[in-house]
C-alpha cells in the first residue's frame, strides 16, 4: 500500500485514540452528570470515527461499510446525549453550578404529553 | 512503515481495553442510574472502537460489519433505557 495512505491512517489513529483518552478522562473528571455528557460524546464521535477512516485506509473492502458506520455513529452520538440528558433531569438529578435552567418551570406542563 | 503501523495498532488496542475497563470500574461504582447507564454507552462505544482496531489488525473488514450491529444495537438499548429511567414506561 502507498506510503502516504499508511502515515495518513497512522495520523488519524493517534488522533482517535488521543481523543478518545480526553474523553475518558473527562468522564471520569467532570463534576456532574450533564458536564460529563459532553466528555462522552467526544469519545463516541471524534474516537471512532478518526478509527474508521484509518480503516477505511487500511483494511481492503472496507471502504462503504466505514462510510455507513461513520455515518450511523454521526446520527446515533447526539440524540443519545440527548435522551441521556432528558432522563437525567426528568429524574431530577441536581447540576453541579446552576448558570441558567431554562426548562425549571416548563416541564411539568409538557410533563402530561411528553 | 508496515512495523510502525504494527507497533501502534497494538498499542493502541492495549489502550482501548485499558479505558474500557476504567469505565467498567466507574459503572460498578456509579453513583446514580443515569451516570451508570452513560458509562454502559461509553464501554460499548469503546467495544466499537475495539472491533474497528481489530479490523485493521487482521485486515478483514467482516469485524466493522460486526461493529455495524454492535452500534445499532447499543443504540436503540441505550435511548430504551434512557426513556424508561425517565417515564418508567418505554412505549
Amino acid at each position: 500500500m502507498t506510503l502516504i495512505a499508511q502515515s495518513i491512517a497512522l495520523f488519524f489513529l493517534v488522533a482517535g485514540t488521543a481523543f478518545s483518552l480526553i474523553g475518558i478522562f473527562g468522564f471520569l473528571r467532570l463534576p456532574d452528570v450533564y458536564t460529563r455528557l459532553h466528555a462522552s460524546g467526544k469519545v463516541s464521535v471524534f474516537g471512532v470515527v478518526f478509527l474508521l477512516i484509518a480503516a477505511i485506509l487500511l483494511t481492503p473492502l472496507s471502504a462503504w461499510k466505514g462510510l455507513l458506520l461513520i455515518f450511523f455513529v454521526l446520527l446515533a452520538a447526539p440524540s443519545v446525549s440527548h435522551a441521556l440528558a432528558s432522563a437525567a433531569y426528568k429524574t431530577g438529578i441536581p447540576m453541579a453550578r446552576v448558570e441558567r435552567d431554562d426548562l425549571k418551570g416548563k416541564l411539568e406542563k409538557s410533563g402530561e404529553e411528553g | 512503515m508496515e512495523r510502525i503501523l504494527d507497533i501502534t495498532l497494538w498499542v493502541v488496542l492495549g489502550l482501548h481495553l485499558l479505558m474500557a475497563l476504567i469505565v467498567v470500574w466507574r459503572v460498578w461504582r456509579g453513583e446514580n442510574s443515569v451516570a451508570r447507564l452513560m458509562g454502559l454507552d461509553l464501554a460499548s462505544t469503546l467495544t466499537l472502537a475495539v472491533l474497528v482496531i481489530v479490523a485493521m489488525l487482521r485486515q478483514n473488514s467482516i469485524y466493522i460489519d460486526v461493529a455495524i450491529a454492535l452500534a445499532a444495537l447499543s443504540y436503540i438499548s441505550t435511548v430504551a433505557i434512557a426513556k424508561f429511567i425517565s417515564d418508567h414506561k418505554v412505549f
